[in-house]
């Protein structure tokens, strides 16, 4: 190994190997010393290498932020930094496993929702960086023999993500945007479960509270299920707030929102 | 692909809006090309559109030009995705720091490192400034960036490594003047210094911003945090840079606490009214 690359080396091992105290500086020697100590210096990197990635995580989490306050975010950031550095410079992919490792943290425990809440930032911003989908067609659709629909993949478009809680996390969300209707209530008795379906259309990200048995259609579809294992999850899941279902409508309403964006034949 | 001219500003998220409804008198605009590495994303299709009615520019902070190996799979897929995102977006120029990012034992650490100013990390560099230049078959500008410690072993100056790099590998130079004027404050050089030794024809771009204060270990280090108001010995340095170089394209960076647009375009007016009296005063640029 070169002597930069040596250098390197012991600069970013002292970085990453948690907060700068004295014993750790490998680096130490390195170092221009003579009015700031080695401590003082690399601790001045490793805290703006922090701040670096807070951001990031703040932009990825503005919810979860506002709802813990900004000085534990950064608190609870600078934890989650520590067990898990980035490993490139593409910051959009950095945070997944942000919201297990809040659930996991003893200090938010009484914070049930937050694991969920996050999810749902997750999947706002992977949905924001999804690739597009090309536009469902209905001809070739028109195509398919009856006796074949059963056997049909349908496939969801990628910014397409789903998530259930037993949270009201889309209240939750809503209520923490910017510009926040006043109309929006929270009440205990929301906590049942909530289905909720992400999409994008042109420039903005959609949110839709779905039925239970929409969702086991649209999970089907996106675990690669035929359309026949679709419609006996749709029939499993039908609970009394979903009186009646009609699978066709189904299909139809989420081909048009550009959810379901192409098919195959099993 | 447009030429830039005259005073842009970051393009941040925040503002996305504004310029597509109001398209406010801004000559061209930079952004950090890391954020649109994906060409479907939402904020990429912003970007598109903003892109129509202006000129922008692609700054990068994660080539790690500064890294020991030239084998480096991070940096060797970031600059891929760099190659991508410059290929839909067509900047007028393209530019990264004189720093590190990625060691060649494979660590990453978001931020623009201070390398040692010697001849092995020269060489490294101009092997990455050329190997860059040649994935994106393009010149590519490198920035002075802001430090906070030195090393022991650093014998060259900056202003002498980064004129060598741009004679060795063909590059241009984007100063920024705030980082000369915090790294100058840190490290006890002295700004004017610094621009009398770079070389006229190297720089291609300027870059101004706000700094923040620290205080470590009862030491006042100033912190390139890009969320403040440019100081006035910046805007001061500044003048003395338009008098050396002449007008240069110049941004005004902000990438923290990212305030009102209006903020932007009053610092913006006012690097065009210190451009405008150093040229009242000599129709020429001047050397000092």
């Amino acid at each position: 190994m070169t002597k930069l690359a040596q250098l390197q080396a012991s600069f970013i091992k002292d970085c990453l190997s948690g907060p700068i105290n004295t014993d750790n500086i490998s680096l130490a020697k390195e170092l221009d010393t003579s009015s700031i100590s080695a401590q003082g210096l690399m601790a001045i990197y490793q805290n703006s290498a922090i701040a670096n990635i807070t951001s990031s995580l703040s932009l990825s989490y503005p919810v979860v932020e506002k709802l813990v306050g900004k000085d534990f975010f950064e608190q609870v950031s600078r934890q989650y930094i520590f067990n898990h550095w980035p490993t490139t410079g593409n910051m959009d992919d950095y945070g997944e496993k942000f919201p297990q490792f809040l659930a996991d943290l003893a200090q938010a425990k009484h914070l049930t929702y937050l694991r969920d809440v996050a999810q749902l930032e997750w999947l706002f911003h992977q949905c924001s960086l999804a690739k597009d989908s090309i536009a469902f067609d209905w001809t070739l659709l028109a195509k398919v023999a009856p006796a074949d629909a059963l056997q049909l993949n349908f496939i969801l478009a990628p910014s397409v993500a789903l998530i259930k809680s037993t949270h009201a996390i889309d209240k939750i969300w809503l209520m923490n945007q910017d510009n926040a209707s006043q109309d929006i209530e929270l009440s205990l008795d929301d906590d049942n479960e909530t289905n909720i379906v992400l999409f994008r259309q042109e420039l903005k990200t959609e949110m839709m509270t779905i039925c239970a048995s929409e969702l086991a259609v649209l999970e089907s579809f996106a675990n690669g299920q035929p359309f026949a294992v679709a419609i006996e999850a749709a029939m499993a899941s039908i609970t009394a707030m979903d009186a009646e279902i009609s699978i066709d409508l189904i299909l139809k309403k989420y081909i048009e929102l550009g959810v379901i964006c192409a098919f195959s034949m099993s | 692909m447009q030429k830039i001219q005259g005073v842009g500003i970051s393009l941040k998220h925040q503002h996305f809006h504004e310029f597509i409804e109001n398209k406010p008198d801004v000559p061209w605009l930079e952004v950090h090309t890391e954020n649109f590495f994906s060409q479907d994303s939402t904020a990429s299709k912003y970007l598109a559109k903003i892109s129509q009615d202006y000129p922008v520019s692609a700054h990068c902070v994660g080539m790690s030009l500064g890294s020991a190996s030239i084998d480096c799979p991070i940096r060797e897929r970031h600059l891929q995705s760099i190659k991508k995102t410059i290929a839909w977006l067509q900047p007028s120029l393209v530019s990264d720091h004189l720093s590190w990012s990625a060691s060649a034992d494979g660590h990453y650490l978001p931020d623009l490192l201070p390398l040692p100013l010697t001849e092995e990390a020269f060489d490294a560099v101009v092997k990455n400034i050329k190997h860059a230049q040649d994935v994106l078959q393009r010149q590519i500008l490198i920035e002075n960036p802001s430090t906070y410690l030195t090393y022991v072993d650093s014998p060259i100056t900056e202003w002498n490594f980064l004129s060598s790099l741009a004679q060795e590998t063909g590059c241009g130079l984007l100063l920024d003047v705030n980082n000369i004027y915090v790294s100058g404050h840190n490290h006890g050089f002295d700004p004017l210094e610094y621009l009398q030794n770079i070389p006229l024809t190297a720089v291609k771009e300027i870059h101004l911003a706000g700094f923040s204060i620290d205080n470590v270990e009862g030491k006042k280090i100033y912190i390139d945090s890009h969320g403040h108001r440019i100081y006035d010995g910046v805007w001061q340095l500044y003048g003395q840079a338009v008098k050396r170089f002449g007008v240069l394209p110049t941004l005004i960076e902000w990438d923290t606490n990212v305030p009102e647009l209006s903020v932007l375009l009053a610092e913006k007016a006012k690097a065009e009214a210190i451009i405008t009296s150093v040229n009242s005063a000599n129709n020429e640029p001047v050397c000092l």
